[in-house]
């Protein structure tokens, strides 16, 4: 057995397989333990009705107690949601990943935290310092210290 | 029965509490920072659930066998002593027992029995006996192999405060956790345990938990909190924020050429209390000091890696140093180009340069010229001089120096090693003080070598009024940045022995400088002392002379001058901060912090002599700003500021063309 990621990992991936995911969100790939891929989609009347965004989990051997590295996929012509937390480099500027993140979290529940963020977007515009962050932005999203407005 | 599980048991009384371990059983893998003498002694106290090697499944209906089959296989190389001897016990246990293969109602197997209607751990998702820890705020489970992973988040340079962990459960503050311990005990702490101990009582032994009806407060007596078993953490905090202390008062010794700054040096923070009174002290001390910077200074062509062994405040200086090493190589580049326009110009002008020089600072003598020769003329007077110099005149320079700010010439690179040797005669203070501020050498500078053991020797042998900047340029000459470093490290007290500037500066710079900490304050980097860039008026005749009055136009009609000239589509004022700040930045974001912004202190530079960075009032939001972007964005180099740099530039240019 490996590391206590590896071990958590395998467990809630075996709850996905066995539950299934929330509506809206599919595994698309987790062929490892250390990068998982999710499509999300936001379901019912909202800014991104009908768009499928791809979102990349990546994890270091210290998950759970450290949080995933989560960001959307702009790669092979995906496009990260335009959302005013969400940097056009797939970078998410969310609590729950930084700062708040906590061990009892799971994959699944950021999947939902995030689809719940889409939902809840009232204007689809990027973040103010998109493009100064997009242009240093480190390859890590858990490299940026970002500094989280609440606006919930 | 029980006598051979016990004896097994007691064969091992000293390593187990309640049939858990007092050390971890490897869930984790990371390092084990919290104190393990603390936490062993919880456990014994019954304080803290042991150490249980977790089951990877668990259904009530296995058999003894099953469960001990499930635990989870013991790991790893560094634990291996403690683990070896449980799972030694485990043997001696389940061999001994299945020895006596007989009746069906075969006796129950304690370490086996504890698991009994285990919980599972919502964090590691494994299973441990029902006598697990509970979060005192929210009466959640957690196990001990969890509960001391958790703990504060680091203190970092941005974020000056060490707040309490939080409940992963609750996010209440101050996680701590209440352990409801068995009614049996066995082990550690169990005074003739093996006595009580009955398979009749076992199963009435296994606690159900049931849910507390209040919280526990963090200061109750049963609540064990992650502060208690991360004593340090004040400490670490502590080291943090004098860590942070010391780079604040880190200053960015930054020189006009032109109209430019050119950064040459960093003080070392740790240099930062001199009061006038000390630095006259240091003044008698200096042979002391550069003692110690001798011998770091012989072993500076040694490895890399010696460095790297240093403090991290002196590895943030050498990379800081290592940027401005580069920085400098651009700015050597600008002006050469700058020069060769300039010569173009000039030679079809038929002028002589001197007649240009004249013309350019009219009150200053020719030798004065040549003394702070960047000054008053823009890069190329440097650079002629330079070019003229001739390597062996390392000793001292007996050449008029007028001459060579005359004879205009861009081949300047090649002598760049000059700078550095001229700049150790000990006669010529001034001389070595703009000179050693000169550009370093091309990109690979190993060639120089040998000059700069030559420079070494002769800095060994200075005398006392150490020109300060020699240093660096010895050391940036000397091809590695870890010269560089140490060259700066006592910059900062040479510097401040030299009394004669010490006026002159301030006085010139004062006007223009200001003090945007306080801006900053109400940024999210609040906490965080921002790093002085001090402007050095390298020639004291010339800072002196520095009047008010005639500052603007001489400066305004350089500058526009030097654009044309340049015939740069870079805007006039080059981005050498912006440089440096994307150098640095990929090792330290707190570096590029620091070079980059600025903060007053005034008492500083009042006291070793140097005027600041001149961030105008004006400007101070941008460089807030700039600043506020390099904290947050770690790896960023900036380089959307350059004109607020540049224009801070540009105010200080003004006063060195007074004269």
């Amino acid at each position: 057995m490996g590391s206590v990621s590896a071990r958590r990992l395998a467990k809630e991936l075996r709850e996905i397989q066995s539950e299934g995911c929330p509506v809206g969100i599919t595994l698309v790939d987790a062929s490892d333990f250390s990068k998982w891929l999710f499509t999300i989609e936001v379901m019912g009347n909202s800014q991104y009705q009908g768009e499928a965004y791809t979102l990349q989990f990546r994890f270091d051997a210290q998950y759970p107690i450290s949080s995933p590295a989560v960001q959307f996929v702009v790669t092979d012509g995906k496009e990260a949601p335009v959302h005013p937390h969400v940097y056009s480099n797939g970078h998410i500027c969310a609590s729950i990943l930084g700062s708040e993140w906590s061990p009892v979290l799971s994959v699944i529940a950021v999947c939902v935290t995030l689809q719940s963020m889409l939902a809840s977007c009232k204007k689809k515009e990027r973040p103010a310092d998109n493009d100064r962050y997009v242009r240093t932005a480190p390859d890590n999203p858990k490299k940026t210290l970002f500094h989280y407005d609440d606006d919930t | 029965m029980g006598n051979s599980s016990s004896s097994s048991g007691r064969g091992h009384h000293d390593d187990t509490v309640d049939y858990g371990s007092l050390v971890p059983q490897g869930v984790y893998t990371g390092p084990r920072d919290w104190n393990q003498p603390v936490v062993s002694q919880l456990i014994v106290a019954r304080r803290l659930a042991p150490f249980y090697r977790p089951l990877e499944d668990y259904d009530d209906s296995w058999d003894d066998d099953q469960i001990l089959a499930a635990r989870k296989e013991l790991p790893d190389p560094d634990s291996a002593d403690t683990v070896t001897r449980i799972e030694a016990t485990a043997m001696a246990s389940s061999s001994s027992k299945s020895k006596r293969p007989g009746s069906l109602k075969e006796p129950v197997k304690p370490e086996a029995q504890v698991y009994r209607g285990a919980v599972e751990c919502p964090i590691c998702f494994l299973y441990y006996p029902p006598n697990i820890n509970h979060s005192r705020c929210c009466d959640q489970a957690i196990c001990t192999e969890c509960f001391v992973q958790i703990k504060r988040n680091e203190p970092t340079a941005t974020h000056l405060v060490s707040e309490y962990a939080a409940c992963p459960y609750c996010v209440q503050e101050n996680f701590g956790v209440v352990y409801t311990p068995p009614p049996w005990r066995a082990g550690l702490g169990s005074d003739g345990a093996n006595g009580i101990w009955s398979e009749q009582r076992e199963p009435a032994a296994v606690p159900t938990h049931k849910r507390r009806q209040k919280s526990f407060g963090a200061d109750s007596p049963e609540v064990v909190t992650t502060d208690q078993i991360r004593p340090d953490w004040e400490a670490k905090l502590e080291a943090v924020r004098a860590a942070v202390a010391r780079r604040a008062n880190r200053r960015i010794i930054m020189r006009q050429v032109g109209d430019r700054l050119i950064p040459v040096g960093i003080t070392s923070g740790r240099v930062h209390t001199l009061s006038p009174e000390e630095a006259a002290a240091a003044g008698a001390a200096v042979e002391g000091s550069s003692g110690r910077r001798g011998r770091r200074r012989g072993q500076q062509n040694g490895a890399f890696d010696q460095y790297v062994g240093m403090s991290g405040q002196d590895l943030e200086e050498l990379m800081l140093m290592e940027a401005m090493r580069l920085s400098l190589l651009d700015h050597e580049e600008y002006q050469r180009k700058e020069a060769e326009e300039k010569k173009k110009r000039e030679a079809a002008e038929a002028a002589a340069a001197a007649g240009e020089g004249s013309d350019r600072a009219p009150a200053v003598p020719a030798e004065a010229e040549c003394t702070d020769h960047s000054a008053p003329g823009p890069g190329p007077s440097t650079l002629e001089a330079r070019a003229t110099l001739h390597p062996s005149s390392s000793s001292n320079l007996s050449t008029p120096p007028s001459s060579h700010s005359r004879s205009p010439s861009p081949a300047a690179q090649r002598h760049n090693k000059v700078d550095s040797q001229d700049s150790l005669s000990p006669g010529r203070k001034s001389w070595s003080f703009s000179r050693s501020r000169t550009p370093p050498p091309p990109p690979n500078p190993v060639p120089n070598l040998p000059l700069s053991e030559d420079n070494q020797a002769a800095w060994r042998n200075r005398s006392a009024g150490p020109p300060a900047f020699s240093t660096l340029s010895a050391a940036l000459t000397s091809t590695s940045t870890a010269a560089a470093v140490l060259g700066t490290a006592e910059r900062g007290s040479s510097r401040s022995v030299t009394p004669e500037p010490v006026p002159a500066s301030s006085t010139t710079s004062s006007s223009t400088s200001a003090a945007p900490p306080a801006a900053a304050g109400a940024q999210n980097t609040a906490d965080v002392p921002i790093p002085t860039i001090t402007v050095v008026n390298n020639d004291p005749r010339n800072g002196g002379r520095a009047t008010p009055g005639g500052v603007a136009q001489p400066a305004s009609s350089q500058s526009s001058e030097d654009s044309a000239d340049s015939s740069l589509s870079s805007p006039p004022l080059p981005p050498l901060p912006t440089e440096l700040a994307r150098w640095a930045a990929p090792g330290s974001s707190e570096a590029s912090g620091a070079l980059v912004t600025s903060s007053g202190s005034g008492e500083q530079s009042g006291q070793t002599g140097y005027g600041q960075f001149p961030s105008s009032p004006e400007s101070s939001p941008e460089l807030v700003d700039l600043h506020e972007h390099l904290l947050a964005h770690s790896d960023s180099g900036s380089s959307t500021k350059v004109d607020d740099d540049g224009r801070a530039g540009a105010a200080t240019y003004v006063p060195e063309m007074t004269r």
